[in-house]
């Protein structure tokens, strides 16, 4: 059982890379974690060099299978592909042509570094945490999640080292309104969703199976659980609701306070220990959330690098190297097992830093392959990697891609409120941008475990994208296309919503389509209407 | 014909049904092996995953939100304490009394099925109302849990059939969880303005021109990348087109229903939901929930009340008579059920006589769908408090529906993350007094 437990990275073997040692981490540290591993894996690498181990481990599996590459990506794909997994839209046209226009040779890379320096890039990992931490139930239906985004977003845009992050989401107290990191404990009003949660985002671990019994497979036993739910056992977090006025609040009281309400019938009380690892010395009254931030925020903790790293892999892949993402045992063994290692202890010596693990993934040669299949590839898995796999788009990446194309919705209000009278008054009801993008996120909302490669949208959602009003304003086709003749309409059309120009046949096809139209007024919004309703345009490729 | 349609039509299944069908154990090997299975099992009417006898039954929720009071509904105790204001009256079953409140439904109660000794945990409405949904605590194992709708559908949807299978009228419900968006309920908000979005946008000609260059745009995609969402993003898109296009989709219209029967039901919103539900079923509609909210009467529990059986009664009665008449209701199953119950006591707290949650005793009942009508399964004690015969719990209530349904409870999904979740938790006991 948890073989990478023996073989975590000692902190302090790792002064090279100028890591200081906390002392919360070494007061925490269990002992039986404490051995050195092999110092072969513990050179830091540039990201360039990073980006070329993806490379070379994912083809010295190609080659071992004998499936063949795709060639690499063309400009459009790759822009369309890179803004919207690392700025969660699509860009817009003027974003495009300078791409596509530009001719130097090292365009990529700064694409890439101008992206994630961007609001939007911490706008979207937000919206990513924001759904892995803030968990939806009923309790918390009146929580401020606002507040968590907006506070997350600015620490992912100071790009602040991930296990600083955790740890102070892990320890935070106090009023929601003084301290937003709150948040995370004031959605998880039970003990066990809260130890839930911190086994599934932070240990990549669906440890939630030994709550109730000892776990068949990976020989996780309940009492293990149990011992990791100690450490949050005095967490009190009462999220809004029933009289209360004053901001909700996070505290850690003194003992357990045993209340139906806070915990399953399944609990049992057993002494904190680390999961997979040794009891810490605690006094019974003193704060346990920090000790187990101590733990599980240490650079060698054998969990949240590797739960990290394989997260941001499926963000960028498609697929975790561990399929599902959050459930890393022994028994579902990762697709590139050196590779995950060797990220792990990348993203450790990088002192946790996402930004530059996303750009070495980013520009890799494996994510800038093709969609497309070419022989000798056609029947490759996806986790082969041979070509990139195509990822459908989320509800937010849908939203804000959208929202690209046909400007604010405000903008629009007008167009909507005449629109509207034709087909329903109730859409032409102004309403601010962030309840429009919370009311199209609830109803395209599924499940959040769902895998990124299937299309999963049903019919009320297509409706709504081939008939709401809100969807379709019918000006925006005529706004974008202003001024310009048919065959430039096209193209720009294509611009704005799939990043790239018609290609000779699509044109041929499309004016032919304007041709045909009785109103040729409204036959460019023919146009943007189906690129708009394509696979094209709702995935990821 | 919509070149759309055309091409799911030739290619027959996606790949998301064809996983679906692995999960429902319909074959393991090719594509080519299912198509005959589906077609075959079609034409003799039964259902895919051969469930044999019920399958072709569908089930009507008649929710009453926010927890009916059980004493001054269908378990009145005209000797305890809090016996509260109404009498109980004779109804069509031989010795069945409901409340003077339901004149309508006491001439249809030889159709019912009345759970007298339902015993449930939750005690706060979105807990209690997640239960009762789903089966399942919410949370529970750290997994979001599909509604018995997106179960019904799942099961029973048929894969050809242009409307979606599981529809709620009135309000917002629960989802399909890991069933996928494919059972996520079709939500009418208001009945009598039917499916919202159902209309394109532009005339029907220039709907068929857009649809007609998606077509093109969509084939020459799937020729560059044949490995990928394609088909499924097509296949929905075009079960959309043909429920916009359909015949079926009249069934949301109410007002192609005659006159003499709408006035039967009534004029109510929930009335027109009832109606709109039997409509739905009648065009193959697997399930349909109904909501009737305004039950948490913790404030003025008895005119409340009385109101709400007024809104309540007409319409019901006339759904189980219309299903009756139509030969409808022996494979329509209608379940009446809400949040939990309330207090036997009478709280004094406002001004006018309340009643507050009480989820440990309280009724629910099935009618149609095979039940064995005209009865009264389980008994609560004089005062209404306690479950002292043939107490159901929430496994055991939606173990029976199943059950009735033709559905298997102890099936198992596998999760987004590939646990496998069963139907219905184990553990539960059939209530076979109503299987008939």
């Amino acid at each position: 059982m948890l073989k990478s437990m023996q073989c975590g990275l000692l902190l302090f073997a790792l002064p090279v890379w100028g890591l200081a040692a906390d002392p919360e981490d070494v007061a925490a540290k269990p002992k039986a974690a404490t051995k050195p591993m092999a110092s072969t894996k513990l050179k830091a690498l540039t990201g360039a060099e990073v980006s070329g181990r993806i490379d070379k481990l994912v083809l010295d599996r190609l080659a071992e299978s004998n499936i063949s590459t795709s060639p690499r990506a063309n400009d459009a794909e790759y822009l369309r592909r890179v803004y919207l997994d690392l700025a969660g839209r699509i860009p817009t046209v003027d974003e495009a042509k300078d791409f596509l226009d530009s001719t130097d040779s090292d365009k990529r890379a700064k694409l890439v570094d101008g992206l994630l320096a961007g609001k939007d890039h911490a706008r979207h990992l937000a919206d990513i945490w924001q759904v892995l931490l803030i968990s939806k139930n009923s309790d918390a239906r009146r929580l401020d999640r606002k507040a968590f985004v907006d506070w997350i977003a600015g620490e992912f845009a100071k790009n602040r080292p991930y296990n600083e992050l955790v740890r102070e989401i892990l320890t935070a107290e106090g009023p929601q309104d003084k301290n937003p990191a709150t948040t995370f404990w004031l959605s998880q009003v039970t003990v066990d969703r809260m130890t839930d949660t911190i086994g599934k985002v932070f240990m990549g671990s669906q440890i939630q199976c030994a709550q109730c019994h000892n776990h068949p497979f990976t020989g996780w036993r309940q009492d293990e659980y149990w011992g990791l739910a100690a450490f949050v056992m005095k967490v009190v977090a009462r999220p809004p609701g029933g009289k209360q006025t004053t901001s909700p609040e996070v505290k850690e009281a003194p003992r357990v306070v045993k209340n139906r309400k806070n915990l399953p019938e399944s609990a049992k009380f057993v002494e904190a220990k680390f999961f997979g690892g040794d009891k810490p010395k605690v006094k019974e009254s003193q704060a346990l959330r920090p000790v187990l931030a101590g733990w599980l925020c240490a650079s060698d903790n054998p969990y949240m690098a590797k739960a990290t790293v394989n997260r941001l892999w499926a963000m960028m892949y498609g697929r975790g190297l561990v399929h599902p993402v959050d459930n890393i045992n022994d028994t579902n063994p990762a697709t590139h097992p050196e590779l995950l290692d060797e990220l792990t202890s990348q993203f450790q010596a990088s002192n946790f830093d996402l930004r530059a693990m996303l750009r070495a993934m980013a520009l890799s040669e494996t994510y800038q392959r093709s969609s497309k299949p070419v022989a000798g590839n056609e029947g490759a898995l996806s986790e082969s990697y041979a070509r990139m796999p195509i990822k459908v788009l989320t509800p937010e990446q849908l939203f804000d891609s959208i929202k690209t194309v046909l400007g604010s919705p405000e903008g629009n209000r007008a167009e909507l409120r005449k629109a509207a009278g034709a087909n329903k008054p109730a859409a032409a009801k102004a309403a601010n941008p962030e309840a429009l993008r919370n009311q199209f996120l609830a109803l395209f909302e599924g499940d959040a475990d769902a895998d990124s490669t299937e299309y999963l949208a049903g019919i009320p959602q297509v409706l709504n994208l081939m008939n709401s009003p809100r969807m379709n304003p019918p000006g925006a086709a005529l706004r974008i296309t202003q001024g310009l003749g048919q065959a430039e309409a096209i193209d720009k059309l294509y611009l704005a919503t799939l990043s790239r120009p018609a290609t000779d046949k699509e044109k041929e096809r499309a004016l032919r389509a304007v041709k045909e139209s009785p109103a040729p007024k409204t036959a460019f919004g023919d146009v943007l209407w189906a690129l708009m309703n394509s696979t094209a345009f709702a995935s990821n490729h | 014909m919509n070149p759309l349609l055309r091409i799911a039509e030739i290619e027959g299944l996606s790949r998301r049904d064809a996983l679906r069908l692995t999960m429902a154990g319909v074959g393991a090997g090719s594509l080519s092996g299912w198509v005959p299975v589906l077609a075959r099992a079609d034409a003799e009417g039964k259902p895919v995953a051969g469930l044999g006898k019920g399958a072709k039954k569908s089930c009507i929720v008649l929710w009453m939100d926010g927890g009916p009071s059980h004493m001054d509904t269908f378990d009145l105790k005209p000797d305890a304490k809090g016996a509260g204001e109404f009498k109980p009256v004779a109804t069509s079953a031989t010795g069945v009394q409901i409340s003077e409140n339901l004149p309508n439904l006491a001439k249809q109660m030889h159709h019912v099925a009345l759970l007298r000794g339902m015993s449930t945990q939750e005690g706060a409405h979105p807990r209690a109302k997640y239960l009762l949904h789903t089966g399942y605590r919410e949370g529970q194992g750290g997994i979001a849990y599909p509604a018995l709708g997106a179960i019904v559908s799942s099961e029973l949807g048929r894969e050809e059939f242009p409307l979606p299978s599981y529809v709620s009228v009135g309000g917002r419900t629960y989802g399909s969880a890991f069933l996928g968006a494919r059972h996520q309920p079709l939500v009418v908000g208001d009945p009598a303005r039917g499916v919202e979005n159902l209309k394109a946008f532009v005339g029907n000609g220039a709907f068929d021109k857009r649809t007609d260059l998606l077509a093109d745009m969509e084939s020459a995609f799937r020729k560059e990348y044949p490995v990928g969402p394609g088909k499924d993003h097509q296949v929905t898109y075009e079960r959309a087109i043909s429920m916009m296009k359909c015949k079926e989709a009249k069934a949301f219209d109410l007002s192609q229903e005659k006159e003499a029967v709408r006035e039967k039901y009534g004029s109510s919103r929930f009335a027109q939901g009832c109606l709109l539900a039997r409509r739905l079923v009648e065009t193959g509609v697997r399930f349909v929930e109904v909501s009737l909210g305004g039950w948490d009467t913790h404030q003025d529990n008895f005119s409340r009340v009385k109101n709400l059986s007024g809104t309540m009664d007409q319409p019901v009665a006339a759904l189980l008579e219309d299903l009756a008449a139509r030969g409808m209701l022996q494979d329509t199953l209608v379940v009446w059920m809400g949040d939990f119950g309330r207090t036997p006591k009478i709280n004094a707290r406002g001004e006018k006589p309340g009643r507050d949650h009480f989820p440990r005793a309280w009724t629910s009942w099935m009618a149609g769908g095979g039940v064995s009508g005209g009865r009264v399964v389980g008994r609560t004690d004089k005062e209404g408090g306690t479950v002292e015969e043939r107490p159901i719990g929430v496994t055991d209530f939606m173990a029976t529906v199943c059950k009735i349904m033709g559905i298997n409870p102890d099936k198992q999904n596998q999760s987004g993350n590939g646990r496998p979740i069963r139907l219905v938790d184990k553990g539960y006991k059939l209530v076979t007094e109503v299987l008939g």
